[in-house]
């Protein structure tokens, strides 16, 4: 007993030292070096969403060309990569790696949403910079403090798809068809207010989920309820079947995409021009048509320095690169205005100075405050005109430019 | 609203021939070994992706692929039967359904490093087409894929009732002793049948790599309906898994437009344990001999 | 079968000081090992012990931990006083997946309808919004015990810590008990067992019962460790994993399933560099122990010391 009692005793009182333990807190400067910047890039390098690694890697290649140039006050960045296959308990523990053990200076990523809200209160407590492109809004509303939207969140894109549906005269009922998940609620939500704000009406609300092989059922249920327009917040393979099967039982409204499939694929897998002209239109977050304009020099950016592995199999990089590259755009820019003696708070400040700032990449420019860290809100749409061009639109039938 | 009925049938029937060819290729491996492919839906993605290889990046003719795609599969099958399963054989259950879910897993990892980052299409075979017939429209796509499974299962009952090799099959559906007592290499005839239903369901996932964009996941939930069509048409049936497939494609239409599409999903496990409560057996229960 | 009490006391033990060795990262994969061993031992209960192929594992996890969360969440209350519901909840979930099973759904068509189970939960979380936060999931406030506010990962490896060894000796005493020796009738021969006079039905309920407790009681944990639910957390991929755990570890073996959550919490962690291989790399663990190693890893510590030999039934 005596022997069992000490054990226990010392046991106890080291369960005490610990439990009484502060932890260390990171510094705020953490990451940083003279000579280098280490960046955390967050997302899911693995499992079903493996395919929105597009991301992670547009941003990285823009460091790369950052450091071709010779870094930022001559400290270049360090990426270091953490996958969390879109997965909360997993996602925790890349956060922490990251954080923790190789002590990075700050997070770019877009975690998916729910890893995003799981490791919220642990990047709000340590105070380590993020930047993501994730699209529900609730990570930054309300604004933590470390926390910053550069892309256009799920709020944004669902007003853009509602705003533009309902610019075109007359248009009052419209149909949503969604994924039973919380990305394309993220879009159809903030959709709905604003169809609702507009005294519009929403007749259907679909079901269509991920893997399905048609949407007989949804495009007929669009077709019982006269609905003027559709918005189809879904990845791509399912916006594709629901563009044919909608063409194919004779329902010619516009139909409008969310940012969770890529333009031109789309409309090259429908493969059937009649479906997609003055039919199909997705809110547009770029300048310029992909890989031309303000956005051919990323275009160039991406094929320079990024390998075999991290672009497509058809070697042209999709919109997910050209959506995920401002959050190092304009990480660079802050670290830039922060000046040589870099800290977190002195990044947080420069990325609240940031006013009607130009990244060249998005069609709005970026305005971050204190009470606002979402960027960007802004959007056109694109489309197929009449004669089968590529355009982006304004509002209904007002081309840009 | 009862307008839409017929479209419904009918557009059911066009999914339902999916299914049904799936829970076919299920059933033709269980019929052989008594074990479940827990992994077939991932051999049926591999299938879809061997001829998009086949089409877009060899430029393949589309009737070769297919066949071509078939055949790769075949060997994959049985080659797994023998290499994997074949050893454990006579071993726990859950050993042996883990082992067929692992290797599909594995599949689906393969297909995950090599195309993960895309979402690939195959290019049309043929122009695509629509007709309409009264209140019903079907598109060739529809016809395409009825026909194929229709021509498979043909050939599946010529094959059967008719040929000598076919015999030869049904003798060791009944009793695999008896065949092996007779000299029939019964280790063979599950690598065999073990790769012709891996064949079948990689036709199934070159149909579907006709109508819809690929992804590594494409097999999860067909691998799903297979289930429930097996287990409503009866389990160890071939005919029950055509009709069972068939029916299940035409419950998911019309539930999913008549009551909520949030339905359609859960129209699988729904049937499979109402069924498995109320009427073990499905539509056809288990028949000791062999017939389609 | 075994040797004494001793293995119990010491292991704890000598986990007390661990937290004073582990940054937060490595700290918080500890904490998620402690989670998955629950999770393990309770479908280890009926897969390993029991025989039945039941695939409804995942459903028993979620619904632990949702009604841990949603108990903090709605009602206000603290972590510890929602784990006891959260285990009775599972245990519910055990009984009502029992259903089938009892009435002699056995194999295969067993194992396709508890997985229908398990989907048409998380089919519930994502429809149920009011309550489950659907798609978008639930975040739980910050667990507690008794006032002492768990916060850092030292608190809660000590929570997780002594609800494990409790889950385990409990179902340690379950299995040497009359009781578990039913468990190895039935597995072995379920006919011969009901025709011995053992009332196999009451004992395949208490025994789905029992392992959806143990796993409800995982899910309060993994409610505490992770805080922010999704239904997308508790999908077929989570399943296979769950799987992978008792079979790597050993099946019907509480050594087996304790080794089996450490590996396969762990080991992704190492394989971080090559992201993509994962599923790849997972399927072939799977594989290869299923012929090589078929009674898991517990039993190659077995033949190192028949401590580890803790299977309750001979093969």
């Amino acid at each position: 007993m005596n022997h069992a009692g000490r054990l226990t005793s010392t046991a106890a009182a080291l369960v005490l030292l610990v439990a009484m333990a502060p932890v260390a807190r990171a510094d705020n400067t953490q990451g940083i070096t003279a000579s280098s910047i280490k960046i955390g890039n967050l997302g899911p390098f693995s499992g079903e969403s493996a395919v929105f690694n597009p991301l992670n890697y547009g941003p990285e290649a823009y460091l790369r060309y950052i450091n071709d140039q010779g870094g930022i006050n001559g400290r270049k960045f360090e990426t270091i990569f953490a996958d969390d296959a879109c997965n909360e308990a997993k996602g925790i523990a890349a956060a922490k790696k990251l954080i923790y053990e190789d002590k990075v200076f700050m997070i770019i990523g877009h975690p998916c949403s729910g890893v995003a809200m799981a490791i919220k209160p642990m990047v709000d407590k340590e105070g380590v910079p993020w930047v993501g492109l994730s699209a529900n809004p609730k990570i930054t509303n309300p604004v933590t403090p470390s926390m910053f939207h550069v892309g256009y969140t799920g709020i944004a894109s669902g007003e853009a798809m509602a705003g533009f549906a309902l610019s075109n005269p007359g248009v009052k009922k419209i149909a949503l068809v969604q994924h039973s998940n919380d990305w394309a609620h993220g879009y159809c939500e903030p959709a709905t207010a604003i169809i609702k704000k507009n005294g519009g009406e929403v007749v259907v609300d679909a079901a269509l989920e991920r893997g399905s092989t048609d949407a007989t059922a949804q495009a007929l249920q669009v077709k019982a309820s006269g609905a003027q327009a559709v918005m189809g917040c879904l990845y791509q393979p399912e916006l594709v079947v629901l563009l044919r099967d909608l063409h194919k039982f004779g329902v010619n409204v516009p139909v409008l995409g969310a940012l969770g499939a890529d333009f031109e694929q789309t409309v090259a897998q429908v493969n059937d021009a009649d479906a997609v002209k003055q039919i199909f239109f997705q809110p547009y977050q770029f300048k310029s048509p992909l890989g031309q304009g303000s956005l051919k020099q990323f275009h160039d950016m991406f094929l320079k320095y990024l390998t075999k592995d991290e672009l497509p199999k058809s070697g042209e990089p999709t919109n997910f690169y050209y959506f995920g590259v401002p959050a190092a755009i304009v990480t660079v820019e802050a670290i830039k205005r922060a000046g040589p003696d870099l800290t977190r708070e002195k990044w947080i400040a420069a990325m609240e100075s940031l006013n009607k700032w130009d990244t060249g990449v998005f069609a709005d420019t970026e305005t971050i405050t204190h009470d606002n860290h979402d960027g960007v809100h802004l959007m056109y749409a694109v489309g197929v005109s009449a004669e089968g061009k590529e355009t982006v639109y304004k509002s209904w039938g007002k081309p840009a430019e | 609203m009862l307008s839409f009925l017929p479209q419904l049938v009918v557009s059911g029937i066009a999914t339902g021939m999916l299914y049904a060819l799936m829970a076919l290729s299920m059933t033709v491996g269980y019929r052989a070994t008594t074990v479940v492919n827990f992994g077939h839906g991932d051999m049926l993605m591999i299938g879809a992706y061997a001829s998009y290889v086949l089409v877009a990046g060899i430029g393949l003719p589309f009737g070769p692929a297919i066949v071509l795609a078939a055949a790769l599969l075949f060997l994959l099958g049985a080659a797994a039967q023998r290499l994997l399963m074949q050893p454990i054989i006579g071993g726990p259950h859950l050993s042996l359904a883990m082992m067929a879910l692992a290797v599909g897993y594995a599949l689906r990892g393969v297909a995950r490093i090599e195309w993960g980052n895309d979402v690939l299409k195959l290019p049309r075979a043929y122009s695509s087409g629509v007709f309409v017939l009264g209140p019903v429209v079907v598109t060739t796509d529809d016809l395409v894929i009825s026909g194929v499974v229709l021509v498979l299962l043909a050939a599946l009952f010529l094959v059967f009732n008719v040929t000598a090799v076919g015999k030869v099959i049904q003798a060791v559906f009944q009793t695999q002793r008896g065949a092996a007592l007779v000299g029939i290499n019964v280790k063979a005839f599950h690598a065999t049948m073990w790769g012709a239903g891996a064949a079948l369901g990689a036709i199934g996932g070159v149909l579907m790599a006709l109508i819809v964009p690929l992804t590594p996941d494409i097999g999860v939930a067909t691998l799903v309906r297979g289930f429930a069509a097996m287990t409503l048409g009866g389990f160890g049936s071939l005919q029950g898994a055509v009709i069972g497939g068939l029916l299940l494609g035409i419950m998911e239409k019309v539930l999913g437009f008549y009551v909520s599409t949030v339905f359609i999903d859960i129209t699988a496990y729904l049937v499979t344990i109402l069924v498995l409560l109320i009427r073990p057996k499905g539509l056809f229960g288990q028949h000791a001999t062999l017939r389609i | 079968m075994r040797v004494g009490r001793r293995p119990y006391w010491l292991i704890p033990l000598l986990l007390l000081p661990v937290p004073l060795f582990l940054d937060q990262y490595q700290q918080y994969v500890a904490n998620l090992i402690l989670v998955y061993v629950p999770v393990a031992v309770g479908f280890n209960v009926v897969v390993g012990n029991l025989g039945l192929l039941a695939f409804s594992n995942v459903a028993f996890f979620g619904i632990g931990a949702y009604t841990a969360g949603i108990l903090m969440l709605k009602l206000g209350l603290p972590w510890w006083v929602t784990v006891l519901p959260a285990g009775i909840m599972g245990g519910i979930a055990g009984a009502t997946a029992a259903v089938p099973a009892l009435r002699g759904v056995r194999l295969f068509y067993l194992a396709i309808m508890t997985l229908a189970f398990g989907e048409l939960m998380r089919w519930v979380y994502i429809r149920w919004e009011p309550v489950t936060g659907g798609s978008f999931g639930m975040s739980v406030p910050e667990p507690s015990v008794l006032g002492w506010a768990l916060d850092v990962e030292a608190r809660k490896f000590y929570a997780f810590l002594v609800l494990v060894v409790l889950m385990i000796v409990l179902t340690d005493r379950l299995l040497r008990s009359r009781f578990g020796r039913a468990f190895v009738a039935i597995k072995g021969n379920e006919e011969a067992a009901a025709a011995m006079g053992i009332p196999t039905d009451r004992y395949i309920l208490l025994g789905f019962a029992w392992g959806g407790f143990v796993v409800g009681i995982g899910g309060s944990m993994y409610a505490a460790l992770v805080g922010h639910l999704s239904p997308s957390s508790f999908d077929l991929t989570e399943l296979i994993l769950q799987f992978a755990i008792i079979i790597v570890g050993g099946l019907g073996s509480l050594v087996g399933s304790v080794l089996g959550a450490a590996l396969l919490t762990a080991a992704p962690e190492f394989f971080r560099d090559l992201p993509g291989f994962e599923e790849l790399l997972f399927a072939v663990l799977i594989i290869v122990v299923i012929l090589f190693l078929p009674r898991g890893l517990a039993s190659l510590l077995g033949r190192v010391h028949p401590v580890f030999n803790d299977r309750y039934f001979r093969e």
